[in-house]
This record gives C-alpha cells, sequence and structure tokens, in this order.
C-alpha cells in the first residue's frame, strides 16, 4: 500500500510543519510514501531540501527499500525553477519521479546563487564556498546593497552552517542559496540559505554532553537552546561551539535571522522586522536538522528597522 | 628568531593545491599540524610571523583551529604576529581569540603592531617584544619589529 504525503502548495518555512505532520503520520507503518507535488506553485529553497530529507528518510525507513514516489509539479514556470535550482538532479536518486521533467542542467539563473547541493564531506564546504564567493558577491551588493566586505562573511557563515552537516549529522545533506523578494513582512530582497540534513538531529548529538545538565527539560527545545543561544557543542574542545556563535554575529550586523529546526522543536532568533516565534515545541517530528538563515536587503547604509517594516 | 610563515603557501600543501579559502576544522587542523611541524625543526621561534596574504575566506573553525590553537599552544614565549590580515580575516578571528582570553599581535600593511584579541594579554605580548627589542616605539606612538 501507498501512503499520500501532501506537498504545500507554498512551500516554505509556514508551511513546513504542516508539511511535518503529514509526513510524519505517513511513515508510522513503513508503507511506501507518494509524496504529491502536482499542485505546488512555490516551494522556498528550505521547502525544496525538506523534500529531499524526506525522501531520504523515507528510503531508510521503508520496509521495501523501495524509492519513495513524486509527483512533480504540474506548472511549466513551477517546474522550471524547480529544475533551475537543481532540485531534481539531487532528487534523482531518492525518488522515483513522475511527470514531465524539463531536460538540460539547471541554468546559470541570477536568482540561484547555489543551486541544491550536496553536503557530505569538508571538501564540499571548500567548494560551496568557493562558487558563493565567484557568484554571490556582485549580487549581494547590487541587489541587498550589502557592503561588498559582507560577501566574506556571508562566505563564513555559509561554511559554518554547512559544516553542522560535516561535524554533526552523521549523513550527509543539502545547502541551496537563492535571493529573492520576501514578501511577508518585508517587500524587499533577501538572501536565504538553506541547509538541510535527514542526520541526528540536535537532541542526538549534544545528548552525551548535555543531558544530564538539563535534566527533565531536555529534549529537542532545550538542544536547540543550548547550541544556538549557549554555544555549547558536542566536543569538548573549548574551541568548539564557534560557528553558530560567528553566525549570530554576522547576522546581528546585517539585521538577519536565523531559525533551526530539530526533531520537534524550533528555535529562531528573530529581527525586528519578522514576526516569527523564538521558540516552538511539540511540533511534528521531522528528521535531522533544517537551518534557515535570511539577509534582508539593506538600504541607507542600514539594515531593515521596524519603520521599514510592511505587513 | 622570526620564524616566517606563509599561511597560503601552507594551505596548498595541504590541500594539493585545490582551495584558497582557510575554512572547515579538518583543513584548519591539517594547516595548524603543518606549521607546527615547521616551528618544531628547530630552537622555538620568539616570534612566529604568519602572513595571510592570499588567503580568501577564513572561517571562525579555521580561525579557532589554527590561531586560537596555536597561540594557546605556543605562546609566550613565542609570539604571533599575524600579517596580510583582511577585515574579514580580522573579523573571524578576533572574536574567537577573545573568546578564550587569548590574544596575538597584528602587523599592519604599514608595519604597526597592535593587540588583537584579548587586550590585556595582547598589550603584554606587545610589551614582551620591546623587552625582548624585537619591537621599538615609532616616533608616531606605535611599534613596529625591528627586524624583518
Amino acid at each position: 500500500m501507498t501512503r499520500l504525503v501532501e506537498v504545500p502548495t507554498q512551500f516554505d518555512d509556514r508551511s513546513f510543519d504542516q508539511f511535518a505532520g503529514a509526513f510524519a503520520s505517513a511513515t508510522q507503518n513503513g508503507e511506501r510514501l507518494l509524496f504529491d507535488a502536482h499542485a505546488a506553485d512555490w516551494a522556498s529553497p528550505l521547502g525544496l531540501l525538506g523534500l529531499l530529507v524526506a525522501g531520504e528518510a523515507a528510503r531508510q525507513q521503508s520496509a521495501t527499500r523501495e524509492l519513495p514516489l513524486l509527483a512533480a509539479p504540474t506548472q511549466a514556470e513551477v517546474l522550471s525553477y524547480w529544475a533551475r535550482a537543481g532540485f531534481f538532479r539531487e532528487a534523482a536518486p531518492l525518488f522515483e519521479i513522475h511527470g514531465k521533467l524539463p531536460k538540460g542542467r539547471p541554468a546559470d539563473e541570477s536568482d540561484v546563487l547555489l543551486p541544491v547541493t550536496p553536503v557530505r564531506a569538508a571538501e564540499d564546504v571548500h567548494e560551496v564556498v568557493s562558487r558563493i564567493q565567484q557568484r554571490a558577491s556582485a549580487i549581494l551588493a547590487s541587489e541587498l546593497g550589502l557592503d561588498p566586505k559582507a560577501t566574506m562573511g556571508f562566505a563564513m557563515a555559509l561554511s559554518e552552517a554547512c559544516q553542522n552537516i560535516v561535524e554533526h549529522a552523521g549523513t550527509g545533506g543539502w545547502v541551496a542559496v537563492q535571493s529573492y523578494n520576501w514578501r511577508r513582512q518585508l517587500a524587499r530582497r533577501v538572501v536565504m540559505i538553506a541547509v538541510a540534513d535527514a542526520g541526528v538531529g540536535f537532541r542526538h548529538s549534544l545528548e552525551p554532553t548535555q543531558a544530564k545538565r538539563f535534566g527533565a527539560r531536555w529534549g529537542d527545545a532545550a538542544a536547540l537552546e543550548a547550541a544556538l543561544i549557549q554555544g555549547v557543542s558536542r566536543f569538548r574542545d573549548p574551541g568548539r561551539g564557534q560557528g553558530l556563535a560567528g553566525i549570530r554575529r554576522y547576522l546581528a550586523r546585517w539585521n538577519g535571522k536565523i531559525a533551526i529546526r530539530s526533531g520537534t522543536a524550533r528555535i529562531a532568533i528573530v529581527p525586528d522586522w519578522d514576526d516569527d516565534v523564538p521558540l516552538r515545541d511539540g511540533l511534528p517530528p521531522f528528521p535531522g536538522a533544517q537551518v534557515l538563515i535570511l539577509i534582508p536587503e539593506q538600504r541607507d547604509g542600514q539594515g531593515v528597522g521596524v519603520g521599514a517594516v510592511k505587513r | 628568531m622570526i620564524q616566517y610563515i606563509d599561511v597560503h603557501a601552507v594551505l596548498r600543501q595541504s590541500s594539493a593545491g585545490e582551495y584558497g579559502d582557510l575554512v572547515t576544522r579538518s583543513t584548519g587542523r591539517r594547516v595548524r599540524e603543518r606549521i607546527e611541524q615547521a616551528m618544531n625543526a628547530g630552537a622555538p621561534p620568539v616570534i612566529a610571523r604568519m602572513d595571510f596574504s592570499g588567503v580568501g575566506c577564513v572561517d571562525y573553525s579555521c580561525a579557532d583551529e589554527i590561531v586560537a590553537k596555536l597561540s594557546r599552544a605556543w605562546g609566550p614565549p613565542t609570539v604571533l604576529v599575524l600579517r596580510g590580515l583582511t577585515e574579514s580575516h580580522r573579523e573571524a578571528i578576533e572574536p574567537v581569540l577573545a573568546s578564550h582570553r587569548l590574544a596575538v599581535v597584528l602587523e599592519t600593511s604599514e608595519g604597526a603592531l597592535h593587540a588583537l584579541g584579548e587586550p590585556s594579554v595582547g598589550t603584554a605580548l606587545l610589551e614582551q617584544l620591546v623587552a625582548l627589542r624585537f619591537a621599538t616605539r615609532q616616533p608616531g606612538g606605535t611599534l613596529a619589529l625591528n627586524a624583518t
């Protein structure tokens, strides 16, 4: 028997938990899954990566080891975007894909700063950092109004976000970077970094060193709080934990946002232009960890302030 | 004794010439180990002058793995003097050092020496260089290395 998992028509961080809930309830019996994206008309990089994570997890959990099915979007422009973003290239080994896919390689489109790219080892992080510096510098300056010097900081933040996979996930993952109009609150351009894996997640990674300290409070939310707010790491090396702290410093400077979802919790450092919730627990379980980083367009040399928020 | 370390060249040797960026823990570890091999080859240097010219991105992991760990393991008596740093290199290295209450000496393109990291530790390093006559105060009040 095949179980249906509906892919939200607008698949981004706001609808992620809806997708996670559908995925969690469909995977209970180890049956083959059908991810139905035929009606999809928008997916953010985080949505695309979430779908890959679910596909990988479904393949691992399947009693028959059959590939899950994926009904591709039917709208031509949506298909075209998913292909440009490199989604189908990474999805091919994870899903039995049904639908008419565009032919050819992902294009070098200006909005896709980095197509969906696998991250399995340190060499992949080098490749990502190298590519983003070649590709993103001009776009970050011209579209986001970021000081050209901020490009290197952007590469640093990207490197550290990807290293979370290499150092902690216990499996591979993906990264994607894209600029687009952030319609919800800002009505201006943002650059989004999305990093996701189907690995062990923050709670499992930190449990040996942190669970006792948190006692009864220990869980996914406490693990995320320990990692992002307190800067702790599973390694006893005192130099560890610099990565997320560095990302936070970079985002504070450019008024950016970070949100991390792992297991049943999600934590966010929320800038004044966003209305996200800082910490949510008791969410539908989802494999691994998913990191979302947003850097907004700067105007008049400043980050987005309260006065610029449009709702 | 002053030991000169071309960090970009060490990075190229450590990565078979593939990379120009100091990113990831494993790359940082390989680069640090090669630097330590060089520093262990003779008598401990009084100054390890690390030139970052030509290095692209430095991330926080590499800043910790290379600069913080060398600083902890070698200095003092060895003073790490970093030159060829871009602003973004500093942005990665400085908070990592400060979080460990460590410091190194920064040599600007004009040759002026400044503390980088924990101020009190950095000031002590600068005083050490003056006391050992490796640095002198210039007419404008800044410090500079005597032997280049």
